[in-house]
């Protein structure tokens, strides 16, 4: 009984050291990383539009349960952040979308896609760039090839190719139910 | 227990990947690009260097029974922590690297080697047997990325060098690498799971051979010294 006490309490200290010391990190640390991730959205947005400003925008959230947000971009459109399950994990995307509802470019902001493979979807490499590229342009339907679309899926990533042309056309449907 | 003893153990004689056999499993999904072995390489090195030290230090307090418990609390506190000050200060670096750095927690080269080593040795030895058997497990990474990579996509230093604007290194591993022959005619095999045992396979049995061959050269000399 002792002994079962004396081991509790030796765990606990060192669980308990090991959090205080995290949380005295993530205490210095916060700050940095919820700037960068700042940066990092805004650069995702003017990727897809440019705009001077992106104002948050109300939508219908239990009707697109994926899309994150919408913002204006100025007089251009709306940017759509979206969070959709892959392949691999969820992925979080913005697509820009114009006042003609089309697409007018997709940013991958986080995933955890296979490397090498899914990956590509988000990589800055010339088959990353040609495979976004291809969604510009695009309207609702937006779909890959195998599923009667114009997108060539990446080869290897066909999961990740369509749930990212899926999730392109939901926040094209977002964007047209906003009026 | 020397350093060049234990130089000699981490990279050749007991490298855990290819003698040891653990950490298999990061090794085979990550090594695509050269840019992922050596960021992989470096963050388990500098993780299994932090954690074997304070490991060693507090070996004595640590009762049997509950030892594996605080390993893991402990190498999964070091493993935040690196992940936190990379996205804070290198975003670049964690934004690549992002998907493997939690990976670490359950690399077993960390809980292998505090298991093994740790709890029984002084902290310098622990120190010194981190950075080795890291630079071990670092090498292993580079030879399958470089083999993978080549064979897969007829490139070299894919992420980690760029030459489309002169000869220099990213860490942020945007780099083209060097292409070598047209992506089109390599076998793409290479670079899925696939590939990754395939290499792992060549790599054990070239290694073992060669760990044979020496074994059998010392035992050929000590006979004849005897005679």
């Amino acid at each position: 009984m002792q002994k079962i006490l004396k081991l509790t309490v030796i765990l606990f200290v060192v669980c308990a050291i090991v959090a205080g010391v995290l949380g005295g990190v993530n205490e210095f640390t916060k700050d940095r990383i919820a700037e960068q991730n700042r940066l990092k959205t805004e650069k995702a947005y003017s990727a897809v539009l440019v705009a001077d400003s992106y104002e948050a925008v109300d939508f219908d959230a239990a009707a697109f349960p994926t899309v994150d947000s919408i913002s204006k971009a100025g007089e251009a459109g709306y940017v759509v952040e979206t969070t959709f399950s892959g392949a691999q994990g969820m992925i979080t995307m913005a697509v820009g979308v114009d006042t003609d509802l089309k697409i007018t470019g997709i940013s991958i902001i986080k995933h955890a896609e296979t490397a090498g493979l899914g990956a590509v979807a988000a990589s800055t490499n010339d088959k990353g760039v040609a495979f976004r590229e291809q969604f510009v342009g695009e309207d609702k339907n937006v779909a890959i090839t195998k599923a009667g679309g114009n997108i060539e899926a990446i080869s290897g990533a066909t999961i990740t190719s369509r749930t990212v042309s899926e999730a392109a056309g939901v926040a094209v449907c977002a964007v047209e139910a906003l009026g | 227990m020397n350093i060049k003893k234990q130089f000699t153990e981490g990279l050749v004689t007991n490298n855990p990947v290819l003698v040891q056999q653990i950490g298999m499993c990061a090794t085979m999904a990550i090594t695509t690009s050269l840019f992922n072995g050596v960021g992989m390489g470096l963050s388990v090195l500098i993780i299994l260097t932090c954690c074997n030290v304070v490991i060693s230090a507090i070996r004595k307090i640590i009762p049997g029974e509950i030892r594996l418990a605080i390993f893991v609390v402990v190498i999964a506190g070091f493993v935040t922590i690196v992940d936190l000050l990379l996205q804070a200060f290198i975003p670049a670096l964690s934004a690549a690297l992002g998907v493997f750095i939690p990976l670490i927690v359950v690399n077993c080269i960390i809980i292998g080697r505090a298991e093994a080593f740790c709890q029984k040795q002084p902290v310098g030895p622990c120190f010194f047997d981190g950075i080795f058997q890291g630079l071990g497990y670092t090498c292993v990474l580079v030879l399958m990325c470089v083999f993978r990579e080549f064979v897969g996509s007829g490139r070299f230093g894919g992420g980690l060098i760029d030459i489309a604007n002169g000869f220099r290194l990213t860490i942020d591993g945007t780099g083209g690498g060097i292409q070598l022959f047209p992506e089109e005619f390599g076998a793409a095999i290479m670079n899925l799971p696939f590939g990754g045992f395939l290499t792992l396979g060549l790599l054990l049995a070239a290694m073992q051979y060669i760990l044979k061959k020496s074994a059998e050269k010392k035992e050929k000399a000590e006979k004849e010294v005897n005679e």
